[in-house]
């Protein structure tokens, strides 16, 4: 390097600073020895660094003076009696020439700590997360079999309103609203019947659930007469929709559905009629 | 420059490597209080900060032998012991580790309110000075002066090129030499 590329390389000011390594501090000193202007810039820099330490200079207390004298003799007094002693004090202190001192072990412990603990902290971090995310997915999971089991029991019910729709707006088939029969209960059912086909649909809008070992069964009064057509299935109680009547319906003047003994019963129990509707 | 009132800084030099302890009292009156304010600079606590001033002085003493006047003025000797010494005691009670994992915009924000608990020492004349720098420049400064970090060091430190941190070093010393009239 030139004199002047010394000047401008930045170097001489970490040389005053004292943070060159070693080897580039030997080099800037013989810098200062080869070029004058070397040896001149240095001392423009630390005539700067020292008005800058001036500037924040602070007065130290008074005894403190004194107190450093004990502390030299009492070095001094201590160490003197030895010569291996005195030698070994020596190479301890040695501090380089605008170099730094020692490796600093313990910084260099500390870093390592520091680093371990911070290595650490961050697996449990990480691990934490990870186990998170299961569980985040876990859940999401659940959310979605929750949401596709909506989703199905949505689209079933939509089909038999759909069902229902076209049902009542199929002019052959006629409704048979069946009223509660029974005085302060109110139950209701409708029947919708194609007399056309025979084919007729049952649906329940209010009726209790059976007690168990007990079904509803379905009537036609067709001449005075009532004809079995068949029980309801407990599920469809209390649901919404309809349910195909599984015997044909050829003929009746009025409807009625009554409490039977599971299976169902030959001939209705009068008294058990809950509701009955007649064919208008 | 140094007050040397009644000693050329040679003659001062040789008389304190002969053990001359009229010329230590001498030293210790001119360039304790520069010391002391390095010390606090980088040390908050008082008696801590004593404690590293008498430690530097008594360094002062037994290594005078080591000095070397070719490669640089006494007080320059003087001021980088001083500093070193205090960011020793201040590593040795891991403090330090503070100021490392300090980014450089936290080095930048607190040279910004300068005068904080960082730097009792500070007086009217260093914040002009420091207010003078920019903030790029001055963390430099005050990472390469204050806390003893070497070029590689301030580089990861501010994540900077080594040869920025170079740049800046050189352009904050033009900016003190124009403020000082150096």
């Amino acid at each position: 390097m030139s004199a002047q590329e010394y000047i401008t390389s930045g170097l001489l000011e970490a040389y005053v600073y004292g943070i060159l390594p070693e080897a580039e501090a030997a080099e800037v000193a013989r810098a200062m020895v080869q070029y004058p202007e070397v040896r001149d810039e240095v001392a423009a820099i630390e005539a700067a660094m020292f008005q800058l330490a001036t500037a924040g200079a602070v007065t130290p207390p008074a005894p403190l003076k004194e107190n450093i004298w004990q502390a030299i003799n009492a070095s001094h007094s201590v160490v003197a009696p030895s010569p291996i002693a005195a030698q070994q004090s020596v190479t301890e202190n040695t501090i380089p020439l605008n170099g730094k001192s020692a490796p600093r072990i313990s910084w260099q412990l500390a870093a390592a700590f520091v680093a371990l603990i911070g290595s650490l902290g961050t697996n449990f971090y990480l691990l934490n997360n990870r186990n998170q995310t299961g569980q985040q997915i876990i859940a999401l999971q659940q959310r979605i079999d929750t949401l596709s089991n909506a989703q199905q029991n949505l689209s079933l019910q939509v089909s038999r309103y759909r069902n229902e729709a076209d049902m009542i707006s199929d002019p052959d088939l006629k409704p048979v609203v069946m009223q509660s029969t029974q005085k302060d209960h109110p139950m209701a059912a409708t029947l919708y019947w194609s007399k056309t086909r025979g084919e007729a649909y049952v649906s329940v809008q209010k009726l209790p659930m059976p007690p168990e070992g007990m079904q509803y069964q379905l009537w036609a009064i067709a001449d005075g007469k009532p004809v079995d057509l068949g029980v309801l299935t407990n599920e469809m109680i209390g649901k919404q929709g309809m349910e195909k009547v599984s015997k044909a319906v050829a003929d009746g003047q009025a409807f009625a559905i009554s409490l039977e003994k599971a299976g169902g019963s030959p001939v209705p129990s009068m008294d058990k009629i809950y509701v009955m509707g007649k064919v208008i | 420059m140094p007050p040397v009132a009644n000693h050329t800084e040679e003659s001062l030099v040789a008389l304190l490597k002969q053990g001359d302890k009229n010329a230590f009292n001498y030293l210790y009156d001119n360039y304790s209080a520069v010391l002391f304010g390095v010390i606090r600079r980088i040390i908050f606590d008082e008696i801590t900060a004593q404690d590293v001033l008498q430690e530097v002085f008594v360094k002062i003493w037994n290594n005078i032998a080591q000095y070397e006047p070719a490669k640089g003025r006494i007080y320059t000797w003087m001021i980088n012991i001083a500093r070193n010494a205090a960011i020793d005691k201040l590593r040795s009670k891991g403090e330090i580790m503070k100021g490392k994992i300090q980014t450089g915009e936290e080095v930048v924000f607190s040279t910004q309110q300068t005068g904080g608990t960082e730097q009792q020492t500070d007086v009217i004349g260093l914040r002009k000075i420091v207010e003078g720098l920019k903030p790029e420049h001055y963390s430099i400064v005050d990472l390469a002066y204050y806390k003893g970090f070497t070029l590689d060091e301030i580089s990861k430190t501010l994540d900077v090129p080594l040869g920025t941190v170079k740049t800046r070093m050189r352009a904050a010393m033009q900016h003190l030499r124009q403020y000082f009239s150096i």
